[in-house]
């Protein structure tokens, strides 16, 4: 399947844009996606631990299996306020 | 629960939110906080922030905030508003009012509110320091 993913903040610049497509087997979670995603743009490797996911507005943990349809975001930590 | 929720680009008025405040007779706290852009940011001078946001994210997360402000306080409305874009120093940022029935009920939920949204709204900022041209945005190590 072939998922959308978003970046927030500072990770546009880390990665160099604002969403990817990426094509994912079935089965695939979001720590895979989160490591194939470190490979592509190694500049997120530094990132790695405290880096947000969220699939659509929810917060989701790294075990999360991805669903055809998900749309995944990765972002820093959150600065409100 | 009354709910006002605004992720805005627009300068936050207090004069015209103050004149919109609504409370029945059985409310007796209103506690309401602003916060303003400081002129520093660890130790450095800067001139301003700019705030980003995963709009929809940020409105459902609010939204699971107010939920559980409803059940923990009996909370007659909260109003929110947050500030997007460029803001200069001294500018107000977040606006936020609670009215309760008792004090104690309006400061936890106010600051649980905000300790929240520090915590789980996906909302970002990035200095503007003094003679930069544009605002960086990946922090410096």
């Amino acid at each position: 399947m072939t998922i959308k993913v978003h970046f927030y903040s500072y990770f546009k610049d880390l990665t160099g844009c604002a969403e990817v497509w990426e094509t994912i087997p079935g089965g695939f979670a979001i720590a895979d996606l989160h490591q194939r995603l470190m490979a592509r743009f190694p500049r997120l490797g530094p990132m790695q631990k405290s880096t947000l996911i969220a699939v659509g507005v929810e917060y989701q943990p790294r075990d999360y299996v991805i669903r055809e349809g998900d749309e995944i975001s990765l972002f820093p930590p959150v600065q409100g306020g | 629960m009354r709910r006002q929720l605004s992720i805005t680009t627009a300068p936050i008025n207090e004069t015209v939110l103050l004149g919109q405040r609504s409370l029945s007779s059985d409310m007796g706290a209103v506690v309401y906080f602003l916060g303003v852009v400081r002129g520093t940011e660890q130790n450095s001078i800067i001139t301003g922030l700019h705030y980003e946001a995963f709009q929809s994210m940020a409105e459902h997360q609010f939204e699971q905030i107010f939920q559980e402000m409803e059940k923990r306080w009996p909370i007659e409305s909260v109003r929110l508003i947050h500030r997007l874009g460029m803001l200069k120093v001294n500018e107000p940022s977040l606006w936020v009012e609670v009215v309760a029935p008792h004090r104690g009920e309006a400061f936890a939920a106010c600051q649980f509110l905000i300790d929240e949204m520090k915590r789980v709204v996906p909302i970002w900022k990035k200095t503007l320091k003094p003679g930069e041209g544009r605002v960086p945005r990946v922090p410096e190590a």
